[in-house]
């Protein structure tokens, strides 16, 4: 049962079980790359070889990557629906953006509020779990009602979204803070408010960015459900017609750039994450 | 004991018992609160129209109403029962392709570079972002939003599931091994069962998301469920049956979570995330 | 090759049980390798009690999982009855310093685990559970779970379970690290009484020089990290203490003899840093 000595670079990971047979080894870092680049290689070959004009799928179904490459271009060059690719994605994210941070700027001070004075937590909170199971595309059918298909209502939502988050893990954080800490603050004659903003923020303030990050996610969430029921420009709306006409490659590209804006999101908020609190870890929410 | 000291003891214990009905009186005086504040703008001619903001007792009688007779196709409670059996449709795939996944993604390493790809490059699409090219692929009908409700359960999962499996302590994996267990024997009989707790909890969260996700796809689409009675509601401009809704559809989520929790307790009783034993 | 030389030697047996050749591991990470041991060779005879003992990070765990299967050598090989060693399996079960239960089984479900893997009848798997039971003093906790019992009881539910399959060779990782002194010595006392009655071959890993000389009848002393075996030292399966409590053995001239040689061995180890 014995192994070689020295480590090829094409090899199991360096604390993998040899034991085990090697389908169960953790693989090394050049045969991890190896597999992923092979299974990206193969799902690509299906998509050319299945949507080619005999092929299995229809390009109803599923376009070939030709009609979604020129697709792309053509959204990039002319205007769909009376805007500008960089307008519709501009529309997008200014609602998205624009309700996210409206929640941040009444959720953030309202869940610290919470979590340091326990009346403000006993008012407020009974009212955030009644609020909490309703879903916030639910919201948006009294939102079209109460103030019509246009921005406003789209922003409404997306607040409503985001706002549950930035609330809820805004508590939580303040909460979380070792009272200890602010014994050891109050002992130094620091004021309550000097307390608040000095110790509770700073120690707090991975959490907050993790309630912020969860917000965006939702916000962008909801947002492209709000523009496919009340839009006139934006991504979702973008693929909610190219559904209706049948342009299927212009729908494909308009969820890539949904999921790769998604994405941008994310990753811009774990970068945010490491720079104010490098110590936390960085993980995602399923 | 000297008669001060009994005195204090009690003092303590009923200045306790009050402390703990504090929150309870105020969260019940915001509520109420509320509903007296909302009574009273609808209550005051003129100052919000009916169709915007209807009073309590309109929401009561409307919920009335919907239980009764049908409205865009179906009583309040068909609507329900079409959205849940959608939702079940959904979840079930979500677990039956979710959970053998998570495991086989735990327990074979080298799977997780074959599926990383593809997961990456999907899971930043949002559940909404699928519902014009399912209506696409799959027409108006249930398997639509059944698929939504999957898109958006499946992730929780799939996830949850690899994260509960490796997280077993491998010192277990390890004895099982010494025993002479092959693959199956250990992932039936000691993997799973110290898994499944988390696993489930996993699914508790996926449950919820699909039950959000599916909302969303019978706005859109569809011809029947809860979704689609407040999508009706806007069109009729009756703001009553919008809100039945609304209260409806978070009733029924809040309950479903409830149910899961219960489940969870009397089928799984034994000590859970406890691989390591006690001292 | 470390060379196996041993004082108050016992006769080299004819095909060991159970032999390590030239056993080596070298650890790789990303930031380098790390030696944990250096070639070692053991052999252990039949019905022979080892002990392995070593300063901290010496290898003595990483040698018992390389006997065990449980990690590949980076060179030597596993020779057990003369062959070489299977995978990982029943002929060599592992007793660890955490116990190791299986959480979501019963007390007797754990002392069956083996014996239902192998497919052995329903007949014979109750008398060999109830023998184990009975051999441990565990009868009244059959039913019981892991987490309802204490520490104590769960390494003996482990020591059963690994005893129920009738290894070649047992293999026990520091097993009373985890425990108080009291159920340590309590213990102690129980496997010098089994293997005095009953003779398994066993290999023992442990830090304390007094637990192994109690236990043994031949002590391995390692070098620090990486670790290779210093010295072998022989402890008479006829000394005078044998059979007495860990109290009473402490005070015989011998065993202090014994306890002190090792112990030396070990701290001279430890100065040399």
């Amino acid at each position: 049962m014995a192994a070689t000595a020295s480590a090829r670079w094409f090899d199991a990971a360096p604390g993998a079980d040899r034991t085990l047979p090697f389908w169960r080894r953790e693989p090394g870092r050049a045969q991890w790359l190896a597999i992923a680049f092979a299974s990206l290689a193969a799902m690509l070959f299906a998509w050319f070889a299945l949507t080619r004009p005999d092929g299995l799928i229809s390009p109803l179904f599923l376009p070939p990557p030709s009609e979604v490459w020129e697709a792309f271009v053509r959204l990039l060059k002319r205007p769909y629906l009376g805007s500008t690719l960089g307008q519709h994605v501009g529309a997008s994210l200014g609602i998205v953006l624009g309700g996210w941070l409206l929640a941040g700027a009444v959720g953030l001070p309202l869940g610290i509020a919470m979590g340091w004075w326990p009346k403000v937590r006993w008012l407020a909170f009974p009212i955030f779990q009644i609020l909490r199971p309703v879903p916030p595309l639910a919201w948006i059918p009294l939102a079209i009602l109460w103030l019509g298909i246009g921005d406003s209502a789209r922003i409404f939502v997306v607040f409503i979204a985001a706002i549950v988050p930035w609330v809820m893990n805004s508590m939580q954080a303040v909460d979380s803070i070792d009272g200890l800490l602010v014994r050891a603050a109050m002992t130094l004659g620091a004021s309550d408010r000097q307390i608040l903003t000095r110790v509770v923020c700073r120690t707090a303030l991975p959490t907050l960015v993790a309630g912020a990050r969860i917000a965006l996610g939702n916000a962008w969430t909801t947002l492209v459900a709000a523009e496919l029921l009340a839009a006139t420009a934006g991504l979702g709306y973008i693929a909610l017609n190219a559904s209706r006409t049948l342009e299927i490659g212009i729908l494909l590209v308009a969820m890539a750039i949904i999921g790769v804006l998604g994405a941008l999101f994310s990753i811009g908020m774990q970068l945010l994450t490491r720079l104010v609190a490098p110590w936390s870890r960085a993980g995602s929410s399923a | 004991m000297s008669a001060t000291a009994v005195v204090v003891r009690s003092d303590v214990r009923s200045a306790r018992a009050s402390a703990a009905r504090r929150p309870v009186a105020y969260g019940a005086a915001a509520l109420a609160t509320l509903v007296a504040v909302w009574w009273l703008a609808t209550a005051i001619p003129g100052l919000v129209p009916t169709r915007v903001l209807p009073s309590p007792v309109d929401v009561v009688v409307r919920f009335g109403a919907l239980i009764a007779e049908p409205f865009s196709g179906a009583t309040l409670f068909g609507h329900a029962l079409v959205s849940l059996q959608r939702w079940s449709i959904g979840v079930l795939a979500a677990i039956g392709l979710g959970v053998p996944l998570g495991i086989a993604l735990a327990w074979l390493p080298p799977l997780r570079a074959v599926v990383t790809p593809a997961f990456e490059l999907l899971r930043y699409i949002p559940p909404f972002a699928w519902v014009p090219i399912a209506v696409l692929w799959f027409g108006a009908t249930t398997t639509t939003q059944a698929a939504i409700v999957f898109i958006a359960a499946f992730p929780a999962c799939i996830i949850n599931t690899q994260l509960a499996v490796s997280q077993v302590d491998s010192i277990l994996v390890r004895a099982a091994r010494t025993l002479g267990a092959g693959a199956a024997t250990t992932l039936r009989r000691v993997v799973l069962p110290v898994a499944a707790p988390t696993v489930f909890t996993g699914l508790r969260i996926a449950f919820g998301n699909g039950w959000m996700a599916l909302v969303g796809a019978e706005l859109i689409v569809g011809k029947q469920g809860l979704g689609f009675l407040i999508s009706q509601g806007q069109i009729n401009d009756s703001a009553a049956t919008i809100l039945v809704g609304m209260t409806t559809i978070g009733v029924l989520g809040a309950l479903i979570d409830v149910v899961l929790q219960r489940l969870q307790r009397v089928a799984l009783p034994w000590r859970p995330a406890s691989a390591k034993p006690l001292e | 090759m470390a060379a196996a030389a041993a004082s108050n030697a016992a006769s080299p047996p004819a095909i060991a049980k159970m032999e390590l050749r030239g056993v080596s591991k070298t650890f790789h990470a990303r930031g380098g390798e790390t030696r944990a041991l250096e070639p070692c060779d053991l052999a252990i005879a039949k019905g022979e009690f080892v002990t392995v003992v070593g300063p901290s990070g010496c290898g003595k765990s990483t040698l018992m999982m390389i006997a065990a299967g449980l990690e590949a050598p980076s060179a030597g090989e596993i020779l057990v009855d003369g062959r070489p060693a299977g995978p990982a399996g029943p002929s060599r079960t592992v007793v660890f310093q955490r116990f190791a239960l299986f959480p979501s089984e019963t007390v007797a479900e754990n002392i069956a685990f083996g014996l239902r893997v192998a497919r052995t009848e329903r007949a014979e798997i109750e008398r060999r559970v109830a023998e184990q039971l009975a051999l441990m003093g565990l009868e009244r906790f059959a039913g019981a779970y892991p987490h309802e019992l204490s520490g104590g009881m769960q390494q003996r539910v482990a020591i059963a379970r690994a005893l129920a399959v009738r290894p070649d060779i047992l293999l026990m990782d520091e097993p009373f690290g985890a425990l108080d002194a009291q159920t340590r010595t309590v213990l102690q006392e129980e496997v010098s009484r089994l293997q005095r009655e009953l003779h398994y071959t066993v290999l023992f890993i442990t830090h304390s020089v007094e637990e192994a000389v109690y236990l043994s009848d031949r002590v391995v002393v390692m070098s620090r990290g990486p670790g290779r075996i210093k010295r072998e030292i022989a402890v008479p399966r006829d000394a005078r203490w044998r059979g007495l409590e860990i109290e009473a053995a402490g005070n015989d001239a011998s065993f202090l003899a014994a306890k002190r040689e090792i112990w030396e061995l070990i701290r001279d180890e430890i100065v040399r840093q």
